[in-house]
Parts: C-alpha cells; sequence; structure tokens
C-alpha cells in the first residue's frame, strides 16, 4: 500500500515577536534599546507518522494539544519547520466551512468561488451547481445574494459545495454533519458515504465515540508530541484512564 | 529528445484551475467594489475625470503655459492621474489581498500570490477602461492619439510586474506591523511629489530635475505619455530603465514574499 501522507521528525513553531506588540515603531523603540526578543512556541516536535491510501486516520488530544495546526500543516496552507512531509493527490480540507464565501456574491456565485479555491475545474462546477444547489435545499435562493440567506443555509451549502467532489484526502476537524433534523441525517450520511468509499480520511474530533466507530487508527498528541498511536479501542482507553 | 514545454503554469506555479481562480478574483475585484452603488463600474471611468477636473482647475493656472509647445496640459495632468491611481491602488491592494484573505489562506491551500496578482491586474484593467476618457479628452484638447498608443500596453503590464512586486513584499510586512500602512501611505505622498503627475519637470532647480528623472515612475509617465498622444518625449532608455524597475520588482517581491511568507502565515 502507498502512504498519502508521510510524516517523518516534523516541528512547527509559531513565532511570537515581542509579546504580541506587531508595530514597527515599538520594534525600533526595543532594538534601540537593545530589547527585541523573538520567541518560539512549539505547537508540534518530533511527530512521525504515516497514512495508508484508503484508511480512515483519527487525531484526538486535548485543547491546545497541536491537533488543529497538524491539520493545517496537512492541509498544506504552512509547510513545517522542520522535517518531511510529503502528501500525494488532492486535498480537501473541511476544516471550517464556507471560509471563501462573499456575502456581496451570490449563492452560485459563491458555489464557484469556492470551488475554485478548492482548486477544482470552474467549468465541471458550473454544470453542477443546481444539482449541489438541489442537494442543499436552497435552490429557491441560488440567485440573490449570499446575505439574505440563513445561517443554515449558509452551512448546508458549504457542505453540499464541499463534499461534491470526493478528493484524494479529506480532512476534517468536527464537521461531520450540519443543519438539523432531517439534513443533520442527510449530511452525516453522506460523510459516511465519502469515508467508506476508499478515501483516506484524517478527521480531528473530541467525540470519541464517533471515532471509535470511524476511525482505522488513532494517534493521541499531547502537548505537540505523539503520546501514543495504533489501534482505537487501545488508544482511546489510554486517553480516557489518562484523566482526559 | 524530449523538449520541456514552457508554460505558463510551469512559471508561475499556478495549477490551471488556478488560473480559472485569478480570472474569478479579477472580475470580484472589479465588480464587487461598486456593487452597491447606482452607477456602478461606472465610477470606474469618472473617478479619474473629477479628479483630474479639480485638480486641472487648481493648477492650470499655474503649469499649462509651461508645457513644451504642442504639449496639452489637460491630458497631460489626467494621464499622470490615471498611472499615479494604476500605481497607488495597484500596490496598496496586492499588499492588503494577502492580509484580507487570511481567513482563506489559513484553511485551504491557495497560492497566496494569487491573491496579489488579482489586486494588480484589476488595478491594470481599471487602468484600461480609463484610457477611454484619456482619449475623449485627448480629443477635446486638439490633440490626437499617436500611432504608437498600443505600446501603452506593454507600459501597463510593466506596470502590474511592478506593484504586484512591490505589492508582495509590502503584504508581508503589513501582516507583520500594524503601523506600516501609515508609513507607506506616507512614502507614497513624497513619490507623488517626486512624479511630474500635475507639474511640467521644467519648473523644477536642475538638481530636483535629476532626483526626479531618477525616480522609474517618471519613466513611466513619460513613455506613457509620448505614446498615447506624443505629450512628452520620451527616450529609449525610460522604456529600458521602466521594464527593468518593473521585472527586478517583481522578482525581488516575489523571491522575498517566497522566504518569509511560511514565517507570517502563522501570524494571520
Amino acid at each position: 500500500m502507498s502512504s498519502v501522507i508521510k510524516a517523518e521528525n516534523i516541528d512547527f513553531a509559531y513565532r511570537v515577536l515581542n509579546n504580541h506588540q506587531s508595530s514597527l515603531k515599538t520594534l525600533f523603540r526595543d532594538f534601540v534599546k537593545r530589547k527585541v526578543r523573538i520567541e518560539n512556541y512549539q505547537a508540534l516536535s518530533g511527530l512521525s507518522f504515516s497514512v495508508e491510501k484508503g484508511e480512515t486516520f483519527a487525531i484526538i488530544g486535548k485543547n491546545g494539544a497541536g491537533k488543529s495546526t497538524l491539520l493545517k500543516l496537512l492541509a498544506n496552507v504552512v509547510p513545517p519547520t522542520k522535517g518531511k512531509l510529503k502528501i500525494t493527490g488532492t486535498v480537501a480540507p473541511m476544516i471550517e466551512l464556507g471560509a471563501g464565501f462573499n456575502p456581496e456574491l451570490t449563492g452560485r456565485e459563491n458555489v464557484v468561488f469556492y470551488s475554485a479555491l478548492l482548486g477544482r475545474d470552474i467549468k465541471k462546477v458550473k454544470q453542477r451547481v443546481d444539482q449541489i444547489a438541489g442537494w442543499a435545499g436552497v435552490s429557491d435562493h441560488l440567485d440573490y445574494q449570499l446575505r439574505t440567506f440563513s445561517s443554515g443555509m449558509i452551512a448546508r451549502l458549504a457542505f453540499a459545495t464541499a463534499t461534491d467532489e470526493v478528493p484524494d484526502l479529506l480532512l476534517i476537524d468536527e464537521v461531520l454533519s450540519v443543519g438539523d433534523g432531517e439534513f443533520a441525517q442527510k449530511s452525516r450520511t453522506r460523510m459516511q458515504e465519502i469515508i467508506s468509499s476508499g478515501t483516506t480520511v484524517v478527521l480531528v474530533s473530541h467525540d470519541l465515540a464517533t471515532v471509535a466507530e470511524l476511525a482505522d487508527r488513532v494517534l493521541w498528541l499531547e502537548n505537540g508530541k505523539l503520546k501514543k498511536i495504533g489501534d482505537p479501542k487501545e488508544v482511546i482507553a489510554a486517553y480516557q484512564s489518562s484523566g482526559s | 529528445m524530449r523538449t520541456n514545454k514552457i508554460s505558463l503554469y510551469a512559471i508561475t506555479g499556478f495549477s490551471k484551475n488556478n488560473i480559472q481562480l485569478l480570472r474569478l478574483l479579477i472580475q470580484q475585484e472589479l465588480t464587487l467594489r461598486y456593487k452597491r452603488s447606482v452607477i456602478g463600474i461606472g465610477w470606474t471611468l469618472l473617478n479619474p475625470m473629477l479628479t483630474s477636473f479639480v485638480l486641472w482647475i487648481v493648477f492650470s493656472f499655474f503649469f499649462a503655459g509651461k508645457l513644451e509647445t504642442g504639449q496639452q496640459f489637460a491630458p497631460y495632468l489626467m494621464a499622470g492621474i490615471l498611472l499615479n491611481t494604476f500605481f497607488n491602488q495597484g500596490l496598496l491592494q496586492a499588499a492588503n489581498s494577502i492580509a484580507a484573505n487570511g481567513n482563506i489562506l489559513t484553511k485551504v491551500a491557495v497560492p497566496p500570490k494569487i491573491f496579489a496578482f488579482a489586486a494588480s491586474l484589476a488595478a491594470f484593467t481599471n487602468f484600461l477602461i480609463g484610457l477611454i476618457p484619456l482619449a475623449a479628452v485627448v480629443y477635446i484638447s486638439g490633440q490626437t492619439l499617436s500611432i504608437t498608443f498600443p505600446i501603452v500596453l506593454l507600459i501597463g503590464l510593466f506596470m502590474a510586474f511592478l506593484t504586484a512586486g512591490i505589492g508582495l513584499m509590502l503584504s508581508v510586512i503589513f501582516i507583520r506591523f500594524d503601523d506600516a500602512k501609515n508609513i507607506i501611505n506616507v512614502l507614497l505622498l513624497i513619490l507623488l511629489y517626486l512624479t511630474p503627475v500635475f507639474y511640467p519637470l521644467s519648473i523644477l532647480s536642475e538638481g530636483m530635475q535629476k532626483i526626479v528623472t531618477l525616480n522609474p515612475l517618471t519613466s513611466f509617465l513619460d513613455a506613457f505619455r509620448w505614446s498615447f498622444s506624443n505629450n512628452a518625449s520620451a527616450t529609449t532608455g525610460d522604456f529600458i530603465y521602466l521594464s527593468v524597475t518593473g521585472i527586478a520588482f517583481f522578482v525581488l517581491g516575489n523571491f522575498i514574499f517566497k522566504k518569509y511568507w511560511p514565517r507570517t502565515v502563522s501570524m494571520l
């Protein structure tokens, strides 16, 4: 089997310049007084793991353990400070749905723009817009500006757009379903379809029951370090018994 | 033997779908700004005309007689304002674009430079639209368009390179330092006075003339005025200077951005 993700000894550090006071004036003042300090906040250190094709891989850990940072690295948004990270194939991040939505554009324009941001071919997307909107249940509103949409409608449209094409690697940050009642069930079903379709999935969640149900393997992060990796049951049991 | 195909994609590092995204972004930049106004994109035509009209009333008293024979002050001034607007708009919007789209850039893997390029190319498009009222003013003042006017496209392209390059450099600085914008605004104002936008070069002392000629924007402006309606004199040197400046800043901007972006993105 081929690895979709291969991480070798990756580190990630945020740079914090003079305790967040970021202006040229203070920098100059501190420079004159020889007080320029650059602090590195180590978010991840020495992580090595790989994710195989078709696997559902979950990341668990406390708030601030580095889960979201790791997901950003996997989404190719930031490069690791040290180490090697290799990702093959197309990546679709479902980190924050509708991150590129613009309230001044119409629903249709937003679907096209959001798809373009995800690196899709917009000629194909344009033909599918009506289907996407139909699935999200917003067909009547599609040609109105997004600011006239309710927040539920925006979430449904974003979810429908993001999941319209199945990528090689899907990154999920807690978004396993959106909306309420019927749509929550519908979106959950689609998510499960995608996960079981053979796509590689990396999932970050606090919902341990869902993780146990979906994941093939689990990585437990603590303070930016790999604490335990392997079989979901074992890792979750160890995580729970650690008092978290 | 296999020959390597040189394509736009290979040079820019953008995929074919990224080029589609770039087109969408330029469209948005052009239409969204005036979305809620009555005359919409008509402002792009009106803006330079209104600004030029106000400045023309003020400055034609002082400078109209100082131009060389055959040159007209109204198109001289308006060309200056058009190009200066292009420079300021392209540069500032390219510089702001990265921070403004921070919420996208921290969640989706899009080449960040695409936003800066879109801003510069949108400013370029605005400039091209502005050539229509400029042509009208040229004819109203009794001049005609020169046969060389297509060269303006090339000058505009180098200006787009220049603004994208400087914009990319500034974008990293803007994210890191909150007060950098204010400093840049002052510098741009100084640069405006060091460019013969609304005055003829001949009114300056010899020493000042030397300084103003060193400003690459002066070469851009002379070349533009000359090729559009023969309203200034431009030398081959001007053309070399403007193209070298455009390309040099573009390369430098890309280089600096590439170097500092990984450390800057986590500040968004």
